[in-house]
């Protein structure tokens, strides 16, 4: 096996991004994030519910991933494993997901270079292929606001890859 | 002015000189030529030369049906080989070589192949190079095979964007037809998008004088304004080049010169196909020289470029359009002699300069011939996308039939050759109706190739296959179309049958006395025209070329001198330190075998699987029994395929009566995930089962050695460490400031092993505190390498490198479950087929060398005595540091009844001798691991 240590740069510390026409990355911090599956989650759960392509005004709302699964963010703690009461799994997924911010005119150009998005078609589940990456990707308190959800050990790709994006519009 | 530029025709910006040289030779040209029209105008016409023959071409079409002209550019100092000077537009100080040719194309020193042509026949080099041996001529073969030289350096900032959009209507083509449709469906209120590879919209429109009563530019001006007036888009010098599933259309869009196309991945609710028609060639004896030419091309370049191609021109044409080329050419100054060439056979005169052409004994004195069979429409998307062709026996050509989804053709590329039908049906179709079939104006006498005809008659130019070739095809019994083909070399390479292919088509029908629909046509893919591979290529370079995921504790490797490298999908520290890497890694095994090893183990898997049915579920996915592991233990188990085979290996570790965690192996973790999410809901209740892959939430630091215990015991955890407390093969959780903390004893190693899993986040303070305290004990860091020498020591598979495709669990020595496990498992009924319980299955054994002799090489072939049939291999073998000696671990038939064996071991021709013994080599006893 070789030495690549130098073939991949070092990852850096997380850190706003601003770049021309007014487009911005920001890492962003939540409070908690935490996985919820069970039958009917959806139906079942009490906060503003985030799909494709709404807007999320709230603080605490649930993705709608898929139909038995949402991702609670910045709910209550509550205990990891099986919950019977309400026949529910639950996992605390704080540090699975990086989450990043995409802002500005040019952002949804941007996410277009990597994934066939279309504002117009609804979808009930944010969960998305970018890049290449499965993320979770909706828009957050404003229209021209993007948020990503990525698997944290894909963070730096999926940095690059919007780095990379950009100077091509 | 040069002596073929005319005075006024053309689009080109004469207030604006181009420099350039061909060949070494300075030329001028203007703004808005392409490199062949303004050879041209400079009355150079022996613009390359073809493949096989090396003889002298020059250009027949005007822009993609040119195979002919192709050239290396250099602008810069960047080259670029293999552009089509048809379509290659004119750059300030360009400097363009014709590929295939040297010195030049004008005199090219491999032209003496020409004369040898009786003996270079279709296929010749299948036949001729057979003896002594291929391989004595294959680098002479190689060296003259290919076109354009690829540049050694890559160039810089040549790199493709890619962007994904969507539209409603997809217009491809901005001729007559598809300016008209686009601007209908626009008007409409459809979203409308209208390609087109020219840099200025039109087609073939430039050569009118009118239409609807305004020049073309007018028209062409108010077409397009209409369109986005009305929110449509245009994307001028923009090529589809292939339409792939579901309405996905790929479009390269050029900009300047030098620079990649921009790839657009256009999905479009409904494509209107508006490609127009090529002139397709006449088969006659020299059709390949200079001077002969395309109808349609000698009026595209004297209406876009202001090139009149010749002077004294024969027209050759079998159709009712070649009225009004004759009257635009004569209008320039162009003498034109009318030839039918269906009266009787035509043969061109001349070598490189065309002196005139013949039809019998009449002698015509010309020095262009413009030859035209009739129209071929340009169907290669609508073939892509799966759409039928129908034969036309009225245009002798095949057009559009069966409709793919989504799809309609319109204008020439329907065959509707008449300009106001065209305009009718595009703006019916544009607006969403039915197209009304009127009269038609367009006719035309059957052309085709005639076998037996004298002279060298060229079906594709650009591969020198002649007439002869297909007679010789068919002879040889390649009648097939794609035979024909293949053997041939017919419509290969850029041309892709644009020019080649109904001559091809037509011979081959006429050679076997059949209907030419009933031979059919090739099969068409994309891409329509060459495109870069850098436009494929995009952004998926460098580290975004195979993407690794990354430690949360890369920085601590780093800072402590990690060699990182691929492991398994993830950047892991291989080994730590510099210096001699054999050295470092025995180094971390002795640490790690008399004081501790500190392992990064965080890509493990960690799979939960929860819910009122998983226990039932588990026990159906593994191998092993799980339901009567009890909350708090671990089991180690296979995961079989249906076939029985083992896909993973690991251990599961039951938290609570409804939670299990399953750490599976690293690079196995999503193929896991996915085998679970599919029988989750594949014979199981998925209500009652819930799987959530945590891998990355949480990081996972081992302790492995005989000082682990003494480490783990300075962070301050609150757990009875001891071996009654907790023996190998349980979980115990915990909390430190408030973060949970689960710790696993379970040995990857054979020593006593700790896998602590903390929240990413937390992972860094974890590893410096377990780093600080396995210090004063002697423990370090280790990498992946030593892991895997001690994981061999002790016998530990690695499933994919000391397991194959055949591997079952039962080859591994683990074979109860198959003979006593009830409940139904994955793979079950394949463990008890016929081919299970082959007596000569390759199981896992040991490998032991003699005192002093080197490691065996890994992948080594373990054989009979005669070297005549190998037996088995060796899996995985390293020097063992703990054990002084080498030890090997491999798959040999039979393997568990050999213990004791002497079997040969050979690799790259040299023999070895091992003795086959237990597959363990450390510990057998297990003393250590309960320790």
């Amino acid at each position: 096996m070789r030495d690549d240590s130098k073939k991949w740069d070092a990852p850096g510390a997380p850190t706003t991004l601003e770049m021309s026409d007014g487009l911005t990355i920001t890492p962003v911090q939540l409070a908690r994030q935490t996985l919820l599956s069970g039958v009917d989650v959806l139906g079942r759960t009490q906060h503003p519910i985030a799909a494709w392509s709404g807007v999320v005004t709230a603080q605490t709302y649930a993705l709608s991933l898929r139909r038995d699964r949402v991702l609670l963010v910045n709910g209550p703690a509550l205990a990891d494993g099986w919950h019977g009461d309400i026949a529910q799994a639950v996992s605390d997924v704080s540090d699975c997901y990086s989450v990043f911010d995409i802002r500005g005119d040019r952002a949804f150009s941007v996410l277009k270079r990597g994934a066939e998005l279309r504002l117009d078609v609804p979808s009930k589940s944010v969960a998305r292929l970018l890049f290449g990456l499965g993320v979770f990707l909706y828009r957050f308190e404003a229209t021209d606001t993007f948020r990503v959800h990525v698997f944290r050990g894909q963070a730096e790709t999926f940095f690059k890859s919007l780095k990379f994006a950009f100077p091509s519009l | 002015m040069t002596s073929h530029r005319t005075d006024r025709a053309g689009l080109i910006d004469r207030t604006q000189p181009r420099n350039f040289t061909f060949d070494g030779k300075a030329y001028r040209g203007f703004e808005g030529d392409t490199l062949a029209s303004a050879l041209l105008a400079n009355g150079v016409r022996v613009m390359g030369r073809s493949f096989k023959y090396h003889r002298p071409r020059g250009p027949w079409g005007a822009w993609v049906d040119d195979p002919n002209a192709i050239m290396t550019v250099t602008l810069d100092g960047r080259s670029f080989p293999n552009c089509p000077a048809a379509t290659t537009p004119l750059v300030e100080d360009m400097q363009a070589r014709a590929v295939n040719a040297w010195p030049s194309a004008a005199f090219d020193i491999k032209a003496g192949l020409d004369l040898f042509h009786r003996w270079l026949g279709a296929g010749f080099y299948y036949k001729t190079f057979m003896w002594p041996d291929w391989h004595l001529f294959e680098p002479m073969i190689r060296k003259m095979a290919g076109l354009g030289d690829i540049s050694r350096d890559a160039p810089k900032n040549y790199t493709a964007d890619q962007v994904h959009d969507h539209c409603e209507v997809l217009v491809i083509g901005g001729g007559a037809a598809g300016l008209a449709c686009a601007r209908a469906a626009a008007e409409a209120g459809r979203g409308v998008v209208l390609v087109d590879d020219h840099p200025i919209f039109g087609g073939g429109l430039h050569q009118s004088v009118q239409i609807e009563d305004r020049t073309p530019s007018e028209w062409i001006a108010d077409q397009l304004a209409a369109i986005m007036g009305a929110g449509g888009r245009v994307l001028p010098t923009t090529t589809a080049f292939g339409v792939y599933d579901h309405g996905l259309v790929g479009l390269a869009e050029y900009g300047a010169f030098g620079t990649a196309p921009h790839l657009h991945r256009m999905r479009a609710d409904r494509i209107v196909l508006a490609t127009g028609a090529l002139d397709r060639p006449v088969t006659f004896a020299g059709n390949d020289r200079p001077g002969v030419m395309a109808v349609d091309a000698a009026c595209e370049y004297l209406a876009r470029y202001g090139v009149l191609v010749g002077r004294r021109i024969a027209l050759a044409s079998n159709n009712s359009l070649a009225d009004a080329a004759e009257a635009m050419l004569t209008q320039a100054g162009a003498k034109i002699t009318r030839i039918s060439p269906q009266d009787g056979a035509i043969r061109a005169l001349g070598g490189k300069q065309l002196k005139g052409l013949a039809q019998g004994l009449r002698r015509h004195e010309v020095d262009t011939v413009l030859a035209s069979g009739g129209l071929t429409p340009l169907v290669h998307l609508w073939r892509h996308a799966g759409g039928k062709l129908d034969w036309c026996a009225a245009r002798q050509a095949f057009l559009p039939g069966a409709a793919p989804d989504g799809m309609v053709a319109i204008g020439a590329a329907n065959g509707t050759f008449d300009l106001d039908q065209a305009l009718s049906e595009a703006r019916a179709i544009g607006a969403g109706n039915a197209s009304d079939a009127a009269a038609r104006t367009y006719s035309l006498t059957p052309l085709w190739p005639e076998p037996g005809d004298k002279g060298r008659q060229w079906i594709d130019f650009q591969h020198d296959v002649t007439l002869k070739d297909v007679e010789l095809a068919a002879r040889e019994n390649y009648v097939s179309v794609e035979h024909l083909k293949r053997y041939t070399t017919l419509g290969m390479a850029s041309d892709q049958g644009k020019t080649s292919n109904m001559a091809g088509l037509a011979a081959m029908a006429a050679i076997q006395d059949r209907p030419l629909p009933e031979v059919g046509t090739t099969t068409f893919r994309p891409p329509f025209v060459p495109v870069p591979f850098e436009m494929y290529h995009g952004h998926h370079g460098k580290q975004l070329w195979h993407p690794l995921k990354r430690l949360a504790l890369e920085p601590q490797h780093r800072a402590a001198g990690a060699a990182l490298g691929e492991y398994g999908g993830w950047l892991r520290p291989g080994w730590y330190g510099t210096g001699n890497r054999g050295d470092l890694i025995r180094r971390e095994v002795l640490s790690a075998r008399n004081a501790a090893g500190i392992f990064d183990a965080s890509p493990l898997g960690k799979i939960e699987v929860m819910g009122p049915d998983a226990e039932d579920f588990v026990n159906f996915i593994y191998y092993n029994t799980i339901r009567t592991l009890k909350p708090g233990n671990i089991r180690y188990g296979f995961m079989l395929t249906e076939g029985g085979i083992v896909m993973d290996d690991g251990v599961i570790a039951r938290l609570t009566e409804n939670r299990f965690v399953i750490s599976c192996s690293s690079g196995h973790v999503d193929s896991v995930r996915e085998h679970l999410e599919a029988w989750r809901q594949d014979g199981n209740n998925p209500d009652r089962i819930f799987i959530h892959d945590l891998t990355q939430q949480w990081s996972t630091v081992t302790i492995t050695g005989p000082k682990a215990r003494d480490i783990l015991a300075k962070l301050p955890l609150g757990l009875d460490l001891s071996a009654q407390a907790f023996p190998h093969m349980t979980v115990q959780e915990t909390q430190r400031e408030e973060t949970p903390i689960r710790i696993a004893r379970v040995s990857f190693t054979g020593d006593i092993s700790y896998e602590i899993s903390i929240r990413s986040s937390r992972a860094s303070d974890l590893w410096d505190k377990v780093v600080a305290a396995g210090e004063p004990h002697g423990a370090t860091p280790i990498g992946i390498e030593a892991l895997s020498i001690l994981r061999a020591e002790k016998g530990y598979i690695m499933v994919g490198k000391d397991t194959d495709g055949e591997t079952m669990p039962h080859d591994l020595g683990i074979t109860i479950p198959r003979l006593k496990k009830k409940p139904a498992y994955i793979g079950d009924r394949s463990l008890h087929s016929d081919k299970a319980n082959l007596p000569d299955r390759k199981a896992l054994v040991g490998l032991a060398v003699g005192d002093g002799d080197k490691v065996l090489p890994t992948g080594a072939h373990i054989v009979d005595g005669t070297l005549s049939r190998s037996l088995g291999y060796v899996t995985s073998s390293y020097d063992s540091p703990t054990l002084g000696h080498p030890v090997a671990l491999g798959l040999l038939e039979n393997g568990s009844a050999r213990t004791g064996e002497i079997v040969s071991v050979w690799h790259m021709g040299e023999t070895r001798q091992a003795t086959v013994c237990a597959a363990c080599f450390f510990d057998p006893e297990g003393e250590r691991l309960h320790a």
